[in-house]
């Protein structure tokens, strides 16, 4: 038989790009900041998850090139062997302070959390119940177990309490609840306090994903846990440093059992190599802001009231959100293609989600909102969107 | 793309003055005071889509009321597959049908009930997808759009290339029952009709459609694994698409409207009467009884698996009862229904009000059932 090893790569590349579904790389030139230089091109950034600017704030990049000095560039090994630096153990220890945990784990990714994770919480004869929307890499994370999975309607806590009462009574080892913390393609909220309380009555785990929470809701930014006034009661609480926190790396809170077997049965913690120096140094910056400087959390509920009120009243749909996620709902795919290109001319950086991503005619501009934007700023952003909106006959 | 249509001018005609059918009947109907009601539906459905869906239709239809005239009513250009009588009988809807199914229209579009439909389909069977626009007496098969308008939507998707398609049941009246005094709807074949496909995040890209058949082979795997996980257990895979399929997966030779047992692997029964399981229970302590919902109504048991009798399911148990479907099946299943003439029985077995569906591999969602 002859083979051509390699000729699907063009073949299914090409298929993608034929039904629009291709990823086109847009380049920043440049940090990524409240304006930024894409592609060539001045624009205002609607769609980072740089929620508090903090990925390029003095304090965060002066204890980079710092660590740098300090502990070179890189880790030299995975941390299970010769990679853990006494930055690594700062970061969890400053971190379980900020979310008020016993212990912290951070790892390589959010992705790493639920990819290496989920499946060392179960196996076989245990049962994991999930959000319908959850997150990607949650869902990655699930299929490498043999634990059964129900699914429950979109933060709907009667039916997860049903799916509880049927998992207890088929007699279950172990029950896991999964929900993002945030979700990203709309910004509502989990039901986070009724979900902890759902899973203390029936004896089941709770693992909230506060990916998009973290730095971004509970006072001074905590989280889930902290805004729900559960902090000690949610049994593992992942998060990332990547979003608000404005560096990279995936984060888990909780026990100290929790995070003892975390690092010894996570393949994805084990088997990757830590974090560089700069990058926990920035980690442990990022902390130190969040607790010494209140006004950037402020700012960036601030700017989203702002926003949110005003692009409602000009008759724009926000769905459910209560974030600083705010999809801005234009109905068929090809209305919010235009609406993101019209945009784009205008300066504005905001990226459509269109079906498959979310249903066929609620296709939408996703916006997320930036501490560091100015006023001037977002009403340029808002009356481009009126404009965009009145011409394609959305609003 | 090209598109059969086709209406069964006398669907419906009995509903209004009382009778269970047309079929048979349609000079008592008339007698009665019966009015032909399929021509106003299918306009209805025509002119909706005349709105939403502006593009050249190729139509292949029928003369007259089987068709023509209803195209002609809402100005869309067709040419003729079948020339019809005056007066048109099963006779003209099978014979349609098969000119529908000879130039590979891509889709039938009907106008009528259970009867119309399983005409069609007993000539088209899974080649051609069939979509029906409700104007019967009897509509239990799952085919049907929830109204004209909704139908016309749905072809809209289809034409437009949005929609997969899904396995669904044919049900009918069983004649011989019927014959004998007794009101059983059955299982007559499963079809093919579009739907939206059912979204799934797989490994390969953030999010795609999943076609029915691989979501089907999902839920196969996973009873793959019971069955060799349980090797002393008896299985019993009951009728309907969904089960044939995985049946055929398992290597037994599924019945697509009996009940088929396996055991260590191997099959040990096929098309088991009520007698039959019983005397099968005998060998085994262990028995699974895995079902899926049968037509547009939610009939887990009572429809078309009548040998499932309250006998039968009393010694298999509640707990041991397993309800497959696959998620775009159980979307227009708003109900799960267990109907097996014994009260006590049917509200044992709906249980709080939910049942525990499993909708692929290792994964289950809660339905409602009907109390």
């Amino acid at each position: 038989m002859t083979r051509n090893p390699n000729a699907f790569l063009k073949e299914e590349y090409q298929d993608l790009v034929e039904k629009g579904f291709n990823w086109q790389l847009r380049t920043l030139e440049g940090p990524s900041a409240p304006v930024c230089k894409v592609d060539g091109k001045e624009v205002i950034m609607l769609c980072s998850n740089n929620y508090l600017n903090l990925s390029n704030h003095p304090k965060i990049k002066e204890a980079s090139k710092r660590a740098i000095d300090s502990h070179g560039a890189g880790s030299g090994s995975v941390r299970a062997i010769a990679g853990n630096m006494d930055l690594h153990f700062e970061a969890e220890r400053r971190l379980a302070k900020f979310k008020g945990t016993e212990a912290t784990l951070i790892y390589q990714t959010g992705f790493a959390v639920n990819q290496g994770l989920i499946p060392q919480l179960v196996g076989k004869g245990d049962i994991i119940i999930s959000d319908e929307l959850n997150h990607g890499s949650i869902i990655d994370g699930v299929r490498l177990t043999k634990a059964d999975r129900a699914v429950y309607a979109h933060s709907d806590m009667s039916e997860l309490e049903k799916a509880l009462q049927d998992a207890d009574a088929k007699n279950y080892r172990r029950i896991l609840v999964i929900t993002d913390g945030v979700f990203s393609m709309d910004g509502d909220i989990a039901k986070g306090g009724d979900f902890v309380k759902l899973c203390q009555e029936y004896g089941a785990m709770s693992y909230i994903d506060d990916a998009h929470g973290e730095g971004v809701i509970g006072p001074d930014g905590r989280g889930m846990a902290a805004h729900f006034g559960v902090e000690g009661k949610l049994d593992v609480e992942m998060g990332t440093f990547s979003k608000a926190f404005g560096v990279v790396g995936g984060l888990v809170a909780g026990s100290q059992d929790l995070v003892n077997y975390a690092y010894n049965k996570s393949r994805s913690w084990l088997l990757s190599g830590s974090a560089p120096p700069a990058t926990a140094a920035a980690q442990i910056a990022a902390i130190d802001v969040l607790e010494t400087e209140p006004e950037h959390v402020q700012n960036l509920w601030k700017n989203t009231d702002y926003f949110k009120k005003e692009i409602q009243s000009m008759g724009f749909d926000t769905g459910n959100s209560e974030t600083p996620i705010t999809p801005v709902i234009c109905g068929e795919s090809h209305t919010a293609k235009e609406l993101s290109n019209f945009l784009y001319d205008q300066g504005i950086f905001a990226l459509p989600i269109v079906f498959p991503m979310v249903a066929r005619d609620k296709a939408r501009i996703r916006t997320m909102m930036n501490a560091g934007l100015t006023r001037e700023h977002l009403d340029k952003a808002l009356a481009a969107f009126e404009k965009g909106g009145k011409d394609l006959k959305i609003l | 793309m090209k598109i059969g249509f086709l209406i069964n001018p006398i669907a419906g005609m009995g509903g209004k003055v009382g009778l269970k059918g047309t079929d048979g009947v349609l000079d008592q109907a008339i007698e009665l005071g019966a009015q032909p009601v399929a021509q106003e539906k299918a306009e209805k459905m025509l002119s909706h889509l005349r709105e939403i869906y502006p593009e050249k239709i190729e139509w292949l239809t029928c003369h007259g009321d089987m068709g023509a005239k209803a195209l002609e009513e809402a100005s869309f250009e067709f040419s003729i597959a079948h020339d019809a009588k005056e007066s048109p009988s099963q006779k003209d809807t099978l014979a349609a049908a098969k000119v529908l199914l000879d130039s590979h229209v891509d889709l039938i579009v009907f106008c009528g009930g259970d009867g119309t439909a399983r005409d069609i389909v007993s000539i088209v069977e899974k080649k051609v997808p069939v979509l029906g626009i409700p104007s019967g007496v009897k509509m239990y098969s799952g085919v049907f759009g929830i109204s004209p308008a909704r139908t016309a939507e749905v072809l809209d998707g289809f034409l437009k290339g949005e929609l997969g398609l899904a396995e669904v049941e044919i049900m009918d009246l069983d004649e011989d029952k019927y014959r004998a005094g007794e009101w059983s709807v059955r299982l007559y074949y499963s079809a093919n009709t579009p739907f939206e496909s059912t979204l799934v995040q797989s490994s390969k890209m953030m999010i795609e459609a999943a076609s029915d058949e691989e979501i089907k082979e999902e839920i196969g795997e996973y009873i793959e694994e019971l069955v060799s996980e349980e090797p002393d257990a008896l299985f019993l895979l009951g009728p309907g698409g969904t089960l044939e399929f995985i049946g055929n997966m398992l290597g037994i030779e599924k019945t697509l409207l009996g009940i088929d047992a396996i055991a260590h692997g191997q099959q040990v029964g096929k098309d088991l009467n009520e007698e039959g399981l019983l005397k099968l229970f005998d060998n085994y302590n262990n028995i699974k009884l895995i079902l899926s919902p049968i037509g547009s109504q939610g009939f887990v048991l009572g429809r078309g698996n009548l040998q499932l009798s309250p006998q039968v399911i009393r010694k298999i148990g509640r707990d041991n009862i397993m309800v497959v479907s696959t998620p775009a099946k159980l979307q227009r299943t708003p109900m799960l229904r267990f109907d097996t003439g014994d009260a006590e029985l049917n509200s044992e077995l709906a249980g709080r009000g939910w049942f525990s569906v499993v909708i692929g591999y290792r994964l289950s969602r809660l339905a409602e059932v009907s109390i």
